[in-house]
């Protein structure tokens, strides 16, 4: 019965059906406490992990993976105030943000949707952030991964203004940088010293997972 | 031959002389970088808080606006004709400036249609403008806007015949003005709105993505109209539907929404005895064999950073579709040496140009493409793109 629920909740997300899937929290939340707020949470990020596969594989698109990420949203709203301190292992800290002279957070808050339900927890820097900021961020929460977006050809230089920081405050080493955006490629990831290149907001978050997991 | 047989040859799937070479120059810093000219430093003067207002109130009169946005696309055409381009793009935009507190200057442009764009300057001083966001969130939002702003679109159709039609008169005899509709359809339906909010209307709202569909497709056949009159044989439109790893939505669900105002815009096209280039960015692979079945003549971009492939995009539609573009903008056009942007052109003309149907071209155009290199490129389309290939 548990079980037949968690499949309906995962079902109504995967079906892109906002109303059932905020239905099926619900009653797990007004239920008879059969099902804990962690399985319902754990059921969200595994039916996140299907969107990302079928995104990755060209079955699904960007409609569809930005649809999925505010149902989860949506569903994670109810359910995060009523978690336990502590319930939740978090797989680590990212600081995100688009860098200066780059207004654009499509890409970025994709990204955080993913990481925030693959159980990051993510700092948010928003858009146009100059570098102090970054660096800031990153000597304030000791984050396991940087990453920052860029849309904009003519921006692509303040990553490598970031990174040239870090290592400027000896800092470098201490984090992992991942780099994402319609300009970029993972040539120009090599050039500038960043240690990923990903090419949409699910493959970012499985790079992270996998660092968290080394 | 001239540059307009070679582009109409090259149009018809036929071969020309050589290869016809086509500039996307517009931004003011290439623009400038090719005159030899000191940028105006407009930014610089609206943080100066005597003059902003000034200016504010001068950029929102209708013929000043007209004046230095005409007078950079002449820039652009000029500056296209000595480097030795057949063709340019030109693009009519209308905006007016407004006291934004949440932008870094305080200011910035909304177009006609609910886009916030941003203005900075590139380290020379140079104009950067870009698109930031939609004001138009809400349903009752998006109303409010289409009804207070219609005498709005009313000037933006008839400063934008004026604009296509003067350009081509003044420049036309140089060089193929590719008078350019834009934005599309599909960028006008989800960028004042957000991607993010027209993503949940489509699925909680659809009779009102219906609406702004419909709406922005009989406004834009308004403006594909006005560039029309410039009385070329060729116009351009198009939409972003791309993103870096595939199509922005579902081919189906695209084909669902747009298919039949894609097929109006061809067919009005097409009635005029004019043929349609389709440009967008992004990874578009799978809306190839759409842009056949909707009826567009030919595409313009084809991104290399998005994994666009010249020689397998002419294989699946080159017989179909005139291909122009495909020449990098991230590093080859900004920092590439002499001999990359040669090896780049020999390969595009080795993967296209055969039997007709390619335009070279850079894949985009943004303000930090180098003006040389755009020369390097015309230089080597003259050297190696004699027919036959």
């Amino acid at each position: 019965m548990a079980n037949d629920i968690l499949e309906q909740l995962k079902s109504s997300l995967l079906d892109l059906d906002m109303d059932t899937t905020i239905e099926n929290v619900n009653s797990i939340i007004n239920g008879d406490n059969t099902i804990t707020i962690q399985e319902a949470v754990d059921a969200i990020t595994e039916a996140l992990q299907v969107v990302g596969k079928r995104f990755q594989d060209g079955d699904w698109f960007l409609t569809e993976l930005v649809y999925s990420g505010e149902i989860a949203k949506a569903a994670m709203n109810l359910l995060s105030p009523l978690m336990a301190a502590g319930t939740s292992q978090q797989l680590g800290t990212i600081v995100v943000g688009t860098v200066a002279g780059d207004l654009h957070d499509l890409g970025k808050d994709i990204f955080i949707n993913f990481a925030r339900s693959a159980v990051f927890e993510v700092i948010d820097l928003g858009v146009d952030v100059a570098k102090e900021k970054f660096v800031g961020a990153v000597r304030e929460h000791s984050p396991l991964a940087l990453g920052m977006s860029c849309l904009l050809t003519v921006t692509t230089g303040e990553i490598g203004k970031v990174i040239e920081e870090l290592k400027g405050q000896g800092i470098r080493d201490k984090v992992k940088v991942i780099i994402g955006g319609a300009c970029l490629t993972e040539h120009f990831s090599k050039e500038v010293g960043a240690d990923a290149f990903a090419p949409d907001a699910v493959t970012g978050t499985d790079i992270i997972k996998k660092w968290a997991a080394s | 031959m001239d540059f307009k047989e070679r582009i109409l040859t090259t149009m018809n799937h036929e071969e020309p002389d050589r290869v016809p070479v086509m500039g996307l120059i517009m931004d003011p810093a290439t623009v400038n970088q090719i005159k030899g000219k000191k940028p105006v430093d407009f930014v610089g003067m609206l943080k100066t808080p005597i003059l902003k207002n000034n200016i504010r109130r001068l950029m929102n009169t209708n013929w000043f606006w007209r004046k230095i946005y005409n007078g950079n696309f002449s820039g652009a055409l000029e500056g296209a004709i000595k480097l030795g381009f057949d063709a340019n793009w030109v693009i009519y935009q209308l905006m007016k400036l407004y006291k934004e507190p949440e932008s870094k200057l305080g200011m910035a442009f909304h177009d006609i249609y609910g886009r916030v764009w941003e203005l900075d300057a590139d380290d020379n001083g140079n104009m950067m403008v870009n698109y930031s966001r939609g004001l138009l969130t809400t349903e009752e939002q998006w109303h409010d806007w289409v009804e207070k702003n219609a005498p709005l679109f009313k000037t933006s159709v008839k400063n934008a015949t004026r604009f296509y039609r003067e350009l081509t008169d003044q420049h036309g005899d140089r060089i193929f003005p590719f008078c350019y509709a834009a934005p599309g359809i599909f960028e006008n339906s989800w960028q004042p709105i957000g991607f993010v909010n027209f993503t949940k209307f489509i699925y909680q709202k659809p009779e009102f993505v219906k609406k702004v569909i419909d709406f922005q497709t009989d406004l834009f056949i308004k403006h594909l109209d006005a560039a029309m009159k410039a009385d070329l044989e060729v116009v351009f439109a198009g939409d972003d539907l791309g993103q870096k790893t595939g199509p922005l939505m579902r081919p189906e669900l695209v084909e669902k929404l747009y298919g039949d105002s894609y097929r109006r815009v061809a067919g009005y096209v097409h009635e005029r005895n004019k043929k349609l280039i389709w440009h967008s960015c992004g990874n578009i692979y799978q809306l190839l064999d759409k842009f056949i079945e909707w009826g567009f003549d030919g595409i313009i971009t084809m991104e290399p950073t998005a994994g666009m492939d010249l020689g397998k995009v002419r294989e699946q539609v080159g017989h179909k579709l005139v291909l122009i573009g495909n020449l990098d903008v991230s590093y080859l056009m900004v920092r590439g040496t002499q001999q990359e942007i040669e090896d780049a052109v020999k390969m595009a003309i080795k993967a296209a140009a055969k039997g007709g149907g390619y335009i070279l071209s850079t894949c985009h155009s943004h303000p930090y493409v180098d003006a040389t290199r755009l020369k390097w490129m015309v230089d080597a389309a003259i050297k190696y793109g004699k027919y036959p290939v």
